[in-house]
């Protein structure tokens, strides 16, 4: 895929179904970034956050916060970045609340396919490229985007609204806003999956859907990949002890116990070769983290491997 | 894990189940093992999914699961050890084929119906509106029964963060196509009707204007023509919402609730479940799916092992027992973990109907694979 890798690109939008880790993929690769010294801002779309229970601090809805030194966080929700966009546009506060209190501005945003997604591009889009004092306030976006389905209709919407408003300044904006995300100089798509059957199958869709709409993908990440300790000729050890009438109940079990792990460990290995394969992408391979709570270090753990693999980082 | 009780001898005799829960808990396997379950004991079952499950199709020896109903062969079943009674049709919801034959049978005229297939807010509503395709999904499940050709009909409900969502989302798209307030304000485009002008006193027309500022003229009128359009239909539409409502209300429906043995999706089915509980829907089961279990071996820890490994010719014994005794340890605690948080589901929810299905490494792949998930279902 050209273009940079993605820890050079300014957004980065994480996808995936819903029970993958992408919320805690898109925390950790924030985390690096704003560890690397980038001034980060990771973006929650949708109403209910997940981020609190990674840094122990809620994002709010109108402002980010600062999560860990040089780490943002800020939840963008359709409706009140649609409010905000109209504050903008009309400048009449009496005017703004009218249409923010108008069933029948609602149900236009409702209808209009797209542009709660649209309002939400464009709330992202506004942080990515805001300026001050000459530089960018944001060095790093990380999106954690909604589930699969919804999160291709996000980076979608852009394109959709130009088809569908045939003039006036959402289309001018829908343009503007749908450069930047299909540029891979700008914008890097990672997907990511288990390593499970149905999920890689699902994530090379993802992808082949994305690259089809000519969306920027830069990587793919697997997440709770499984390694095992033991080389082949433990397992084979192992195996003999099975088979060996004098072993007793506990030793049996601690044999079978191990020999699950290089089973899982090869299962896995073979989902992220499948992965690899069937995507043509670089993939990042992540291990299983059990606790990701604020103070366990696992999301510290996570980031430091997400940010020391190839597929992020670009090849040495 | 024993299970205490049989899900399908409770789910039979039932005309629809609904399979809920978070996305990713494995709602699509549970679904397709309970409609086996129920085929194999003689009812004409129907597994209807919603995502793309080429798995499953694989698994159900059916090339290309699509909108129609694809019978299961029988003797895939028998092979897998499994007496087959009844039959078993799978099929995977196509939400604009449904909208299309909903529309087709509802518009009142065939130049209605063209108007409405070429509408560009139409050819968007599947993906676009917020809860469409729920609404279809419950749609076809009403076609599904009302067609009689089903005993049981098995809905594997669509993947969303929120799974409640699926409860709520053919209200509200019921009042979207209804369109109330936005039906004054636009009307016959470019004039305002009688009801309009109190509308308009109301400051809608400014709303309208400003909309139509933002987006354009053209955005605004294929709303209009849309919902025009869907005159005289959503009364329609809004009966078969109720009616569907009605069903699954009823004690002809059950709800089964699958999790996994984490903390963020158990959450979200016991939310569930207490809102169709609060709800009065008919509730079935909660099935923690993909249950690590307990390994074997008792206490003791495994003494022995090293000499055992030495035996058997392992280059560093020692070493290799500690590690296997460690992969041992770690199986334990995760076990443990699983059980905890089937007990912390169980205190939450005042002790429902629990039933597990273990770990697999993989969603099966053939029938055999998905008998035994129906086996655990029937109570191990």
């Amino acid at each position: 895929m050209e273009g940079p890798p993605l820890i050079d690109r300014r957004m980065a939008f994480v996808l995936g179904k819903g029970g993958v880790g992408k919320t805690a993929v898109a925390a950790a690769l924030a985390l690096g970034l704003a560890d690397a010294g980038h001034r980060t801002l990771l973006v929650e779309v949708g109403a209910e956050t997940r981020t609190e229970a990674l840094f122990g601090t809620a994002p709010a809805l109108d402002e980010p916060v600062e999560v860990r030194p040089g780490l943002f966080a800020l939840t963008v929700d359709a409706e009140l970045a649609t409010q905000e966009y109209l504050s903008i546009q009309l400048r009449v506060k009496p005017l703004v609340e009218m249409m923010a209190r108008s069933r029948a501005f609602h149900q236009v945003t409702q209808a209009a396919p797209g542009l709660a997604e649209l309002v939400t591009l464009g709330k992202i889009w506004d942080l990515a490229t805001t300026v001050r004092d000459g530089a960018p306030v944001w060095d790093r976006l990380v999106v954690d985007s909604p589930a699969t389905g919804h999160g291709i209709a996000l980076l979608e919407a852009a394109g959709n609204a130009r088809d569908l408003a045939g003039s006036g300044p959402i289309r001018d904006q829908a343009e503007a806003i749908e450069k930047v995300v299909r540029h891979p100089a700008a914008t890097g798509i990672a997907v990511v999956a288990m390593p499970e059957d149905l999920a890689v199958t699902e994530a090379i869709e993802a992808v082949e859907i994305l690259r089809a709409r000519g969306m920027p993908v830069a990587c793919a990440v697997a997440n709770a990949v499984r390694r095992s300790p033991f080389s082949p000729a433990d397992a084979q050890a192992l195996r003999a002890v099975l088979a060996d009438p004098a072993a007793g109940d506990a030793e049996r079990a601690a044999a079978t116990a191990a020999i699950a792990v290089t089973d899982g460990a090869h299962h896995d290995e073979r989902e992220v070769e499948g992965l690899a394969r069937e995507s043509g992408l670089p993939v990042a391979v992540l291990p299983h983290v059990p606790d990701l709570a604020p103070g366990s270090g696992g999301l510290e753990a996570l980031s430091a491997a997400l940010m020391g693999d190839p597929a992020i980082r670009g090849a040495a | 894990m024993n299970n205490a009780f049989d899900l399908v001898e409770m789910l039979e005799g039932r005309r629809v189940v609904v399979v809920a829960g978070a996305g990713g808990v494995g709602k699509t396997t549970v679904s397709a093992a309970l409609a086996l379950g129920l085929a194999a004991r003689g009812a004409r079952g129907a597994v209807v999914t919603i995502d793309p499950a080429r798995r499953l199709a694989s698994a159900l020896g059916i090339d290309d699961l699509g909108d129609t109903p694809h019978r299961v062969d029988p003797a895939r079943v028998e092979a897998a050890g499994m007496r087959m009674e009844g039959t078993l049709d799978a099929l995977q919801l196509d939400p604009q084929a449904t909208f299309d034959r909903l529309v087709a049978r509802e518009a009142p005229d065939e130049a209605a119906r063209e108007k409405i297939l070429r509408n560009r807010i139409y050819r968007h509503l599947s993906t676009a509106v917020a809860g469409a395709q729920e609404f279809m999904a419950v749609e076809r499940l009403h076609e599904l029964v009302d067609s009689g050709d089903y005993d049981a009909v098995v809905l594997d409900t669509p993947p969303a963060r929120n799974a409640l969502d699926f409860l709520d989302a053919p209200e509200r798209m019921t009042r979207f196509v209804e369109g109330r307030g936005l039906r004054l304000l636009l009307g016959p485009r470019g004039g305002v009707g009688r009801s309009g002008w109190r509308a308009l006193q109301a400051g809608g027309h400014m709303v309208m204007s400003v909309v139509e500022r933002l987006t354009g003229a053209q955005l605004l009128t294929d709303i209009s023509e849309f919902l025009q359009s869907f005159d005289g239909m959503y009364e329609g539409f809004s009966e078969r919402a109720s009616a569907v409502r009605f069903l699954l209300a009823s004690d002809s429906s059950r709800f089964v609730v699958v999790t996994g043995p984490r903390p963020e999706p158990a959450g979200e089915a016991i939310a569930l479940w207490r809102r169709l509980r609060d709800d009065r829907y008919p509730l079935g089961a909660v099935v923690v799916n993909r249950v690590h279990p307990q390994p074997g071996g008792g206490d003791s820890p495994p003494s022995a092992l090293a000499a055992l490994l030495a035996d058997a010719g392992a280059p560093d014994a020692e070493g290799l027992a500690a590690r296997a005794a460690d992969a041992l340890a770690s199986a334990r605690a995760r076990s443990a973990a699983d059980r905890h948080e089937i007990r912390a589901i169980a205190g939450a929810l005042d002790a429902p109907p629990i039933t597990t299905v273990p770990a697999l490494d993989d969603d099966p792949v053939e029938v055999a694979g998905l008998a035994r998930v129906t086996r655990e279902l029937e109570g191990g």
